[in-house]
């Protein structure tokens, strides 16, 4: 029978082990959070995120896992785009914004000529 | 990516990338073959394996409608590739850096279209009029500083950000704009990029990245 640690952290919850002092994955994934570990585990595996920690430096490892658990939970929404799909999102946006922009320019400058115009019509 | 000879799958033409790159038999229907020829497909597979793992990406495909899997190999090999560029933040760097250039666009439109809205108002009586008479010319110091703290995707995201774990944690701070400037993803073109490579033998279809409005693609897409 294993006694069951409530200080164990999620990933060793998870995985139904003991959570060693030196845990890789204990700093980034408290005991509260379950589902965070469980999402980056369906994706990536328990192994393949540990192995990419551990080749980490140490201050790095708490905005990797941030980002890992970000790829996982959009490669679960949406299991054929991932992340790729906000990218392409993003790119789409950029391209709109940057014709609305250049046509809202063009439109500043015709507008711009025709007060001259205007101002010189005045004058004259 | 596939070569326009023979295809990659089993049937005679030798194993797989993927089955090339795991030292296994390629089996008949082998899930992989349709998607990692035996050249080049072995070396994006490795990317794929030691990020992923062989049994994840398996699982994954096998979800995926045939028609689908493609499309969700290419994103998938871009995402691997995109996480042994850079360890530490993978393509989210990437993601980061356009939605800056996103806010960045749009306050400048906002900035313009305001502007625009007050050459087409009726001139009002001048009150400081330059000896020319005419509106001083825009400049870039005339834009509003874009000063944004964190960064935060849930506008573009909103259906996820319910789910989204990192919204249980502190944002990701100034520095992590820094790091997308470094970003070494060359975005669309590294993803166009890795599509052709899949696309020369013509063997898979010819789908780019998700179309606004994708059968699969979250709810956000469908927004757009």
């Amino acid at each position: 029978k294993s006694v069951m640690n409530p200080k164990r952290c999620a990933a060793c919850r998870y995985l139904r082990r003991r959570c060693p002092k030196d845990c890789v994955f204990s700093p980034f994934f408290p005991p509260n959070n379950p589902e965070k570990f469980a999402c980056v585990h369906r994706i990536y595996g328990a192994g393949n995120v540990s192995k990419m920690l551990q080749q980490l430096p140490v201050q790095t490892r708490a905005e990797a896992v941030e980002s890992l658990c970000f790829e996982a939970t959009c490669r679960i929404e949406d299991p054929v785009y991932g992340c790729v799909g906000m990218i392409s999102l993003l790119q789409t946006q950029i391209q709109k914004t940057e014709r609305l922009l250049a046509r809202t320019q063009a439109e500043i400058t015709v507008s711009q000529i025709k007060h001259s115009q205007n101002q010189h019509s005045e004058f004259m | 990516m596939s070569s326009s000879g023979s295809p990659s799958s089993s049937g005679g033409g030798g194993p797989c990338g993927a089955c090339k790159f795991l030292r296994r038999k390629c089996v008949p229907g082998c899930i992989f073959a349709p998607y990692f020829d035996s050249d080049q497909g072995a070396a994006h597979f490795a990317a794929v394996h030691k990020v992923f793992g062989a049994s994840n990406v398996s699982k994954l495909l096998h979800h995926i409608p045939e028609h689908k899997r493609a499309d969700a190999v290419v994103s998938i090999c871009f995402e691997a590739q995109s996480r042994l560029r850079d360890p530490i933040y993978g393509c989210v760097s990437h993601i980061v850096s356009l939605q800056q250039q996103v806010v960045s666009l749009q306050n400048e439109l906002s900035y313009v279209q305001a502007h625009l809205a007050t050459l087409e108002l009726p001139q009002p009586p001048p009150a400081t009029v330059t000896s020319s008479g005419s509106l001083p010319p825009l400049s870039i110091s005339d834009l509003p500083t874009i000063t944004p703290s964190m960064y935060d995707l849930s506008p573009i995201f909103e259906p996820m950000s319910s789910t989204w774990p990192m919204q249980q944690q502190p944002r990701p701070s100034d520095h992590l704009f820094g790091v997308s400037q470094s970003s070494s993803i060359g975005g669309g073109g590294e993803f166009q990029a890795i599509a052709r490579e899949f696309l020369h033998g013509g063997q898979m279809s010819a789908h780019q990245p998700p179309p606004e409005t994708g059968g699969s693609a979250p709810t956000v897409i469908k927004r757009e």
